[in-house]
């Protein structure tokens, strides 16, 4: 999807998919710290991260990204409600890109399920 | 290189090795800045010519041994023209004629392919071993010029402990930070040195000290910690941003994590012996610690609007996907059954091994970029905070040049403006970078006995103490190989 072509609405349910993404790491690393060295948690961690990434490349320099940092503590809560934010994205001008985004989130919602305290 | 020169290209890669084999013999302490400084000229010339060398396989760029080389190659350069040791001076007359020689030899090359030009009197024969010795060239000359930084790095300890002895004025002693510097410097060479020889060991026919590695479901991990090598230089070097030091760190820190998880397993199945384990497994669990450290560190100074190149992250997630297949299940790290049933254990805990030593190349790219990448910026109010914190830090230890000064204007910090790193700010960074070093250093170390091969192995003996390794004990033999063509020298 070009910068361009991007509408507001989804420019904005972009953004908030990338603070509930961000939250969401920020979670599980601190579940990670917590465990110390060598954590397992640690790879779901990085995805979520790197999801949170690919989201924020989506998005053009002016629209801000910064704003209320979401609610709730869990962090398969979090990326459920991105996942649905991405599904209501679902414009002709959603590209490749935006596609492998959501199964990349639907994947660590699946991993954050299967986590013991996701 | 004379313009009367006829050798052939197998003539000048024989006299490329011999050159290689008397640096070795030429290693002297007086030689070693030069080395350091004719380096990236070797390796430019060695990645011009293996690119049109017929018999290298076709594989992509993140794939091909030499990406891996040339990165460091360049990491290196840019160190020493950004002003670190040994700066600017003579280069080295051996190195830099294996340099032309290969540069030669790719002009050789090159024109041989023109309709116009006489094609190569080379058999194919002879460049079918072209690619072999490229890189035992490389390995040889690496090796040479670590003999060389570990005896001049030695010569400066000597003379400091002299001039301690004698109570000579510190002004007239060596330097502390030229010590390190070079010891830095042995580090680089050395992970050099490891990755071009286990790439010269993989062209290789199978043999005794070289068996075959079996396509394995290791190869999609070992090529993604090859592309995350070469792609973590690239953006290190082009635009190095916190967002992206971030990355680096948390994926160099889940690599560790891996690299233990899959040790012990292989421990635990008796391919590795209980002692070596015994010392891994604690550096290991430190140098992971010490990269998440600096993941958070540089994570404090990122901002909302901060992104990630999309190059790392497509590298990085390549890394994080292959190794959660291979190292992990539903309910967090695959126990060792489980891991020893999915791969050839042994196999892939070289090519791990392999990946720590090049992760100590990354760290000091990762700590140069702290100490004076120019375009490094972050929140204001972060900075005047972690500035202040280190100015306090110094001050308590007797350094007052930082007293009363002020980092950040009142208009920076009402707007969180995004500013330049000052030094303190880049104190406390270059700390961690330092901590990330001597504990993957010392993982390395402790590792040593997880070569690709018994011959790089017994190399290895005394590497956590590399000054005053034997020359003699280090030569990876070519028993498949034809002897050198060309005159001897």
């Amino acid at each position: 999807m070009s910068f361009q072509r991007m509408d507001a609405d989804t420019a904005e349910t972009l953004a908030g998919m990338v603070r509930l993404l961000r939250r969401a790491a920020e979670l599980v690393w601190a579940a990670a710290n917590t465990e110390g060295a060598g954590s397992p948690r640690q790879v779901l961690a990085l995805g979520i991260d790197l999801a949170a990434d690919e989201a924020r490349n989506l998005l053009p320099d002016a629209i801000a990204v910064d704003g209320p940092v979401p609610i709730g503590d869990q962090p398969a809560g979090l990326l459920r409600s991105a996942e649905q934010l991405l599904r209501r994205i679902d414009t002709p001008a959603a590209g490749a890109a935006l596609h492998g985004l959501r199964a990349r989130v639907a994947d660590l919602v699946w991993e954050a399920n299967t986590d013991v305290d996701g | 290189m004379s313009t009367a020169d006829r050798r052939t290209i197998g003539e000048l890669l024989a006299d490329s090795e011999a050159l290689a084999r008397e640096t070795l013999l030429d290693a002297t302490l007086e030689q070693a800045p030069a080395m350091v400084r004719s380096w990236n000229q070797l390796v430019g010339s060695a990645v011009e010519l293996w690119a049109v060398l017929p018999s290298v396989p076709n594989s992509p760029s993140w794939s091909d041994p030499m990406e891996r080389l040339r990165a460091i190659g360049e990491a290196i350069s840019r160190s020493v023209t950004a002003g670190h040791w040994p700066g600017q001076g003579p280069t080295n007359e051996h190195l830099t004629q294996i340099a032309d020689n290969l540069s030669h030899a790719q002009h050789l090359l090159e024109r041989s392919g023109r309709p116009s030009q006489s094609p190569t009197t080379d058999s194919p024969a002879d460049l079918q071993h072209a690619p072999g010795q490229v890189m035992h060239t490389l390995y040889v000359a690496a090796h040479g010029t670590v003999v060389a930084l570990s005896a001049y790095t030695a010569d400066l300890h000597a003379q400091a402990e002299t001039a301690k002895r004698r109570r000579q004025p510190v002004a007239e002693r060596p330097a502390a930070l030229e010590i390190s510097a070079a010891q830095g410097m042995i580090a680089r060479f050395d992970g050099f040195e490891h990755l071009a020889a286990a790439a010269y060991l993989a062209g290789e026919p199978p043999s005794p000290t070289n068996p075959e590695q079996a396509a394995t479901p290791t190869k999609p991990l070992e090529t993604a910690l090859a592309a995350w090598e070469v792609q973590a230089h690239r953006t290190l070097a082009a635009s190095p941003d916190p967002a992206g030091l971030v990355r680096v760190a948390r994926v160099q820190a889940l690599i560790t994590s891996t690299t233990s998880i899959l040790t012990e397993a292989a421990a635990q199945k008796g391919h590795i012996d209980v002692d070596v384990i015994q010392r891994l497994a604690p550096a290991l669990e430190a140098s992971q610690i010490a990269w998440n450290r600096m993941a958070k560190r540089w994570g404090e100074l990122t901002n909302p609007a901060s992104r990630t190149e999309p190059a790392l992250v497509g590298a990085a997630s390549e890394v994080r996907a292959a190794i959660a297949a291979t190292a992990s299940n539903q309910a967090g790290w695959a126990t060792p059954d489980q891991l020893a049933s999915r791969l050839d254990l042994p196999n892939i805990v070289k090519t791990l091994h392999l990946s720590m030593v090049a992760s100590v190349e990354i760290a000091h790219v990762v700590r140069d970029t702290a100490a004076d990448h120019p375009g490094l910026t972050a929140p204001a109010r972060i900075i005047g905070m972690r500035s202040q914190g280190e100015a306090e830090i110094a001050l308590e230890q007797g350094e007052t040049r930082y007293e009363g000064v002020t980092w950040t204007t009142p208009r920076q910090l009402a707007s969180n403006q995004l500013i330049p790193l000052p030094e303190p700010a880049r104190r406390g960074l270059i700390n961690i970078a330092d901590d990330v070093l001597a504990t993957t250093k010392q993982a390395v170390a402790a590792g040593a006995q997880l070569e690709p091969s018994d011959v790089t192995r017994s190399t290895r003996c005394g590497r956590q103490a590399p000054i005053g390794r034997s020359v003699e004990s280090h030569q990876i033999t070519r028993p498949n190989n034809p002897a050198p063509i060309g005159p001897g020298r």
